[in-house]
């Protein structure tokens, strides 16, 4: 769903409160290479993280980095919000983080690789300048550093 | 917003959106958003066809040559009758005779929860407060003693953590081991189920629904902002 006129009065409130940044224009890049040579990363906003990583503390801006062989019982996650349902993340982690998938398709021959590392932020934030103009751009030219082309940014 | 920052670095992004208003206006380079619930962004949990049918409809915008562009996942996928957020405590009744004892119960879910980590092969939400679940019933008098409007704390806690950011972890573990543990005891159920029944019928749902009212009623927005993801 999360079609607005299918939630609750409360919920559908909240995300109508969230201040979110009207924007005209996108910056967009063209991967260089076909994905069947691409490198792919996840970036979640899913608030993940490796158990024995600092939790994340409400509005937090910085991230985390997961590498990207941590298996999943390595893995926690800190953003509890009640407004999402926390059971399928339980279940099945590649409902939000889906590494298991993304192994698939590269020995499919699909995508390329997977990269050394993926990343993760807190999410249902209200305050987003520190991501915006720090955080943000410090985890993209992290993955360039690592040769990584494409992202794939997820929610909870 | 984040898909806006890495594309500015050189990195192209494709982004899973769960609120289309939001993304209309965020405009990232590229977005689906999907039908689902929240918490279910790639679709349903354990059904990688699904997730893979995702998965593609996202990266297939990677082959388009401007944007920004915004497609929508096909709505017959939406994942059964479940609602489009969980069910709060404000909107659950606790039922008559529920357990008192919330220790007890707690030491009763850990056996169930043992259960669930054979399962799963040691996956676990639990682990936020840094208590193991062997000496849990030390965090379960804490919250009852909180609750209670006592001057709690607990040794426990990490110096950085402020108390109402303690507080929220225990409280998250909590209701991790007791909803992996009712995932445990009946694996067929869905998250509304056990949301409903850890607010009606357990004695740790009866706790921290007045812990929530506890921090509530705090002028500290802090300990709002831990009230609201306790219970509410």
């Amino acid at each position: 769903m999360p079609r607005l006129d299918r939630l609750p009065q409360l919920n559908r409130n909240n995300l109508l409160m969230l201040p979110v940044q009207v924007n005209d224009t996108t910056p967009f890049t063209v991967p260089a290479k076909p994905l069947t040579a691409c490198r792919i990363a996840i970036v979640t906003t899913a608030g993940l993280h490796r158990r024995d990583d600092r939790p994340f503390g409400p509005g937090e801006q910085t991230y985390r980095v997961i590498p990207s062989h941590t298996p999943l019982a390595e893995i926690i996650q800190s953003h509890t919000s009640l407004g999402f349902d926390r059971v399928p993340q339980m279940r099945d982690p590649n409902i939000s983080f889906p590494v298991d998938r993304l192994r698939e398709l590269v020995a499919r021959g699909e995508l390329g690789g997977i990269a050394p590392h993926h990343y993760s932020f807190m999410g249902a934030q209200r305050d987003l300048k520190r991501i915006q103009e720090e955080t943000g751009p410090a985890v993209g030219r992290r993955l360039r550093e690592e040769g990584v082309e494409l992202a794939l940014v997820t929610p909870t | 917003m984040l898909a806006r920052a890495l594309e500015t670095e050189g990195i192209a992004t494709t982004s899973i959106s769960m609120v289309r208003e939001h993304t209309e206006k965020l405009k990232p380079p590229r977005a689906l958003f999907v039908p689902f619930p929240f918490g279910h962004a790639l679709g349903r949990p354990d059904d990688p066809a699904l997730q893979h049918r995702v998965l593609r409809a996202a990266l297939d915008l990677l082959a388009e040559p401007a944007g920004p562009l915004l497609r929508d996942f096909p709505d017959d996928a939406e994942p059964g009758d479940l609602p489009a957020a969980p069910a709060q405590a404000s909107g659950i009744a606790a039922a008559a005779g529920t357990p008192e004892d919330p220790a007890l119960e707690t030491s009763q879910m850990r056996r169930y929860h043992e259960q669930w980590l054979a399962r799963s092969g040691g996956r676990t939400a639990f682990g936020l407060s840094g208590v193991p679940a062997t000496r849990f019933r030390g965090v379960v008098r804490f919250l009852q003693a909180f609750s209670a409007g006592e001057d709690a704390d607990m040794d426990e806690r990490p110096p950085e953590a402020p108390l109402p950011n303690f507080i929220r972890y225990c409280a998250d573990d909590w209701k991790a081991l007791y909803f992996e543990a009712r995932l445990a005891m009946k694996p067929g159920v869905n998250g509304e189920d056990v949301a409903r029944w850890f607010w009606s019928e357990t004695a740790a749902g009866q706790v921290l629904r007045r812990v929530g009212k506890r921090l509530e009623a705090s002028e500290d927005p802090r300990w709002k902002a831990a009230a609201f993801g306790v219970a509410r």
